[in-house]
């Protein structure tokens, strides 16, 4: 069997080089032939399409052969082949939609290129690029991020230059010690106020002040490593806002490149950030489920490729998103 | 004049989130129509009954929309 492999693959290199130019191959090789879904015990060139089509709607010059020298030819279909994540390697420039984070953070996701008083730097949330307001201003920031293997020196791409601050007393304003009260208070305002009753219970208390965004900014140590381009997406066009129904996109660390639907906009929302910190944020957009951990950070654009927002929290069944408008506007930024 | 549902919502908002298990308030559709959506994190029976049917005109609705994490 081993001649009979080497003969074959003489075969294979001659011909291999015409059946990828093919309509739909996209790997050739050797292997058993599969007949009636039972695999046989007889060698043969195994053509790898992305799509089988019956041999009537294809040109003839793209049908395969069913036998080329006398071996048998096979044809499965496999679908695109592509790199494995390409988004937590390595990259220099590094595009939007790539690892990213502060040296003690795992990873998150470099959102985009933006300008900052005419210089070109890297935007992602606060707690990617800064920790969840523990970094210091000038910490490095490490593509691709630890969790992806990023180690400093050899990753460090950029230094911290400014974040929002994050207010993580979120549920705020009310005595830890008695939500339920709390809760069934509210109740009771509410059916007065759905009943059209003017008595209303004081149990709730003045709201601090709520979160906008998640967001930070890094300054690459040299403006050569860094791309204006979002990867699986291409350049930005412009900023749009987004409204209800939009279709939007993203490409991001974790689930790379993904599509979704704005599903609410003037989201008050109560996002978890572990250790029992909790923060409030207002005038969100949410969105299906089009995300994951480590997504955070990823630009969501319409399908014009304009700006939306920045991709920064999310459930099994959610993403929620701040403003780009109110990211730039809180970090004094431009395209 | 009528209030739009932005403005119900910011004014009921603050109650709606002390709720137990509510976690997010904002503007959806609903069978094509603009409605006040409250997203839970699980099944909490007694916020959901005790949730109005409408305020002010608009519709309420509530999705589980499970707990909702920074990533």
């Amino acid at each position: 069997m081993a001649e009979d492999i080497k003969s074959i693959g003489r075969v294979l290199q001659r011909v291999c080089n015409d059946l990828l130019k093919k309509q739909n191959v996209v790997a050739t090789g050797i292997g058993y032939k599969t007949s009636a879904g039972e695999r046989s015990l007889n060698l043969s060139i195994i053509c790898s399409v992305e799509k089988k089509l019956p041999g009537i709607q294809l040109n003839s010059k793209d049908l395969i052969p069913k036998q080329i020298d006398g071996i048998t030819t096979d044809v499965v279909e496999t679908g695109r082949i592509r790199a494995l994540n390409t988004h937590t390697q390595r990259h220099r420039p590094a595009p939007g939609g790539v690892s990213i984070a502060h040296r003690d953070v795992t990873a998150g996701t470099l959102g985009c290129i933006v300008k900052k008083q005419g210089q070109r730097v890297i935007l992602s949330n606060n707690h990617v690029l800064a920790n969840s307001n523990v970094a210091g201003i000038g910490d490095a920031i490490l593509q691709p991020g630890p969790a992806d293997g990023g180690q400093f020196p050899g990753d460090h791409i950029a230094n911290l230059l400014e974040f929002v601050p994050i207010n993580l007393s979120g549920g705020i304003g009310l005595p830890s010690d008695c939500p339920i009260g709390n809760g069934f208070a509210a109740i009771l305002n509410l059916l007065a106020a759905s009943t059209g009753s003017r008595t209303r219970l004081q149990a709730v208390r003045v709201q601090a002040e709520d979160n906008r965004v998640d967001a930070a900014i890094a300054k690459p140590l040299d403006d050569n490593d860094i791309s204006a381009d979002i990867l699986d997406i291409g350049a930005i066009a412009g900023m749009t806002p987004g409204v209800l129904g939009m279709a939007i996109q993203k490409s991001g660390r974790t689930t790379e490149y993904t599509t979704g639907t704005i599903e609410q906009i003037d989201v008050t929302v109560n996002v978890q950030y572990g250790g029992g910190q909790v923060g409030r944020f207002t005038d969100q957009i949410m969105a299906g489920a089009m995300s994951q951990g480590g997504d955070s950070g990823s630009a969501v654009l319409d399908n014009d490729r304009n700006l939306v927002g920045l991709l920064f929290a999310g459930s099994d069944t959610t993403t929620i998103i701040n403003r780009m408008e109110n990211v730039f506007s809180a970090l004094d930024l431009s395209l | 004049m009528r209030m739009t549902i932005q403005q119900v919502k910011e004014k009921y908002q603050t109650e709606l989130m002390v709720l137990p298990g509510v976690v997010s308030v904002g503007i959806g559709l609903s069978e094509g129509e603009t409605v006040i959506k409250i997203g839970l994190d699980g099944r909490h029976p007694d916020t959901e009954k005790a949730l109005p049917k409408a305020l002010e005109g608009y519709r309420v609705v509530s999705q589980d929309t499970g707990t909702i994490k920074a990533r």
